[in-house]
């Protein structure tokens, strides 16, 4: 058993990933703001990119909350990291360009308030319960508006509540065509979610390996991209939805070969199943 | 501290100090949130805001969650986690009472009730058909003697080197009610925050209040299944994952997360009237 604790704790440190995590995911976050330099949507795919990197530091951050066994199972912590996240990232739109620092730094202050509550009031005494509620809360709101500035080409409220819609070739503004409108934001809610928990519920066990999870974080957060993409073609320009699409599918598809060899390697043995066998004509 | 090392350490005893230091923070949203937005539309749906926090929070205390162990019938309870149930009954109660928003505030509220308590309700049935029909396992509680509805005795039932196992009827009950409260409490928030945004996005937008509906029902419902699912999540860690239903000793741990509630709606609910207040 030594071993295998020993082996748990090891890998890249938790700080390095959450420094590099935060830092990676709000310059990717300000390169989609080059859209408004620029005057185009075609750099909207850097912020699911932001997502990806958020997602591989949140599962971490997950890991290291619940290997304390909160007995709540893994997913309730990706459900309390969107449910605070969105809180922040909602009102923090509303600051313009400095939407990302406002988000990050109200939903620290909802994230820490919260693991407070948790750890003190509730009595749950685990250590690092308000740090990781704390960044839990951050990694919810930076996903989420990700996503926005993904799907809308920005992460201003403005642009996430108004759309256009075309009628016989006139382009009108609609707020039902938008973002928040049109209830795209439930989706992602959940895309994220399920994204941020599914790693290290999957991964977990004697078994664990850091860089296996990290890939499978990398892996899903490339996946919901891709649905994201998907989704974006109804609110910013085709030609910027494929882009998306294709870098999704290319991480994708990286990270998940990536993630079958890690699995292969961390397997004690596996066979190569075939489907039934053909035993006609023996 | 190692990953096995470490158990929750959660007891049933109240920590006073935090409690009150839980509560003044309370009182500081409360009084920020009245000097900011005044004593109108606003400070009146962030008072809804923390009832229908409270509501789920105490809600789910009456949820029979059983978690991995119930799957394997080795403890009573619906075989799933706090997060997953909560959510169902939640927004299931949501749901129910958005539709119903044009009927006024208690009809809209009693209906997400009744939404909630409904999916609970099938939801005990079901699992209670598989764990009978499809496992072959009685229900049997492993925390008391008799039912306390019912009077059935349950020591017979019960099998060796487990905590009980199925739903008994006192769960099945428990199930329903923390339904009625879950759904009730979700669609509350949904509706006062409703209320308010239908008032104040026109004047923020400079827009019709026909235009801006989707916005004010998208947002509403965003931030009450935000709010919903932070209060389910830390009334789950209150119970520490897993409960049998009101009589269970850990729903005696109630008050702690009904303050805890208390605050977590009320910081959440601050920032959810600010975005149209500031």
């Amino acid at each position: 058993m030594t071993v295998k604790v020993e082996k748990i704790e090891g890998g890249i440190p938790h700080t390095t990933i959450m420094i590099a995590g935060l830092v990676a995911s709000v310059i990717l976050l300000y390169l989609t703001y080059a859209n408004i330099a620029v005057g185009t949507e075609y750099f909207a795919f850097f912020g699911g990119l932001a997502t990806v990197a958020a997602l591989i530091w949140g599962s971490h951050t997950i890991k290291v909350l619940c290997s304390y066994g909160i007995g709540t199972g893994v997913p309730s912590a990706g459900m309390i990291a969107f449910g605070s996240g969105v809180i922040a990232m909602l009102f923090a739109t509303k600051y313009g360009i400095a939407a990302p620092i406002v988000a990050i730094v109200l939903a620290a202050i909802i994230g820490a308030i919260i693991g407070f509550v948790a750890n003190n009031v509730l009595n749950m005494r685990i250590p690092v319960m308000i740090q990781s509620l704390t960044e839990m809360a951050i990694i919810g709101a930076v996903i989420l508006m990700g996503y926005a500035a993904m799907m809308t080409g920005s992460f201003e409220l403005t642009s996430l509540i108004t759309g256009k819609v075309s009628i016989l070739g006139l382009s009108l503004p609609s707020y039902q065509a938008s973002f928040i409108g049109g209830g795209l934001i439930a989706v992602v809610f959940m895309l994220g979610a399920i994204a941020i928990q599914h790693p290290f519920n999957a991964c977990l066990g004697p078994s664990w390996t850091q860089d296996r999870m990290l890939m499978l974080a990398a892996e899903c957060g490339f996946l919901s991209m891709i649905t994201a993409a998907v989704m974006s073609m109804a609110i910013v320009s085709m030609g910027a939805a494929l882009v998306s699409l294709l870098v999704a599918i290319i991480g994708w598809y990286y990270t998940y070969t990536k993630y079958i060899e890690l699995s292969y390697r961390d397997a004690a043995s596996w066979v190569d199943s075939k489907p039934i066998p053909e035993t006609e004509g023996q | 501290m190692s990953a096995i090392a470490a158990k929750p350490a959660a007891g049933a005893a109240m920590d006073m100090t935090s409690t009150l230091i839980g509560i003044i923070i309370l009182l500081i949203l409360i009084a920020a949130t009245y000097f900011v937005a005044g004593s109108g539309l606003a400070f009146m749906a962030l008072i809804g805001v923390i009832v229908g926090g409270i509501l789920i929070g105490f809600g789910v205390h009456f949820v029979p969650v059983g978690g991995a162990p119930a799957a394997m019938g080795q403890a009573p309870g619906i075989a799933t986690g706090v997060a997953m149930l909560a959510a169902g009954a939640g927004l299931a109660g949501l749901f129910g009472g958005a539709w119903a928003a044009e009927l006024g505030l208690v009809v809209a509220t009693i209906t997400g009730a009744i939404g909630g308590g409904l999916l609970m309700a099938v939801t005990c049935m079901f699992v209670n058909f598989i764990y009978v029909f499809g496992m072959g396992i009685p229900s049997a509680s492993g925390k008391v003697d008799k039912d306390p509805i019912t009077g059935d005795t349950q020591k017979e039932f019960k099998s060796q080197g487990t905590e009980g196992h199925g739903l008994p009827f006192v769960s099945y009950v428990g199930g329903v009610i923390g339904g009625i409260f879950g759904g009730g409490g979700g669609t509350l928030i949904y509706l006062m925050l409703l209320d308010l945004y239908k008032v104040e996005l026109p004047g923020m937008m400079n827009a019709l209040p026909g235009q801006v509906l989707p916005i004010a029902i998208t947002l509403a419902g965003i931030f009450a299944i935000g709010i919903f699912l932070v209060n389910a999540v830390l009334a789950a860690y209150n119970i520490t994952g897993t409960i049998e239903g009101p009589h269970d000793p850990k729903f005696k741990r109630f008050p702690r997360a009904i303050v805890a509630c208390a605050i977590a709606s009320a910081l959440c609910g601050m920032v959810a009237i600010m975005i149209v207040a500031v």
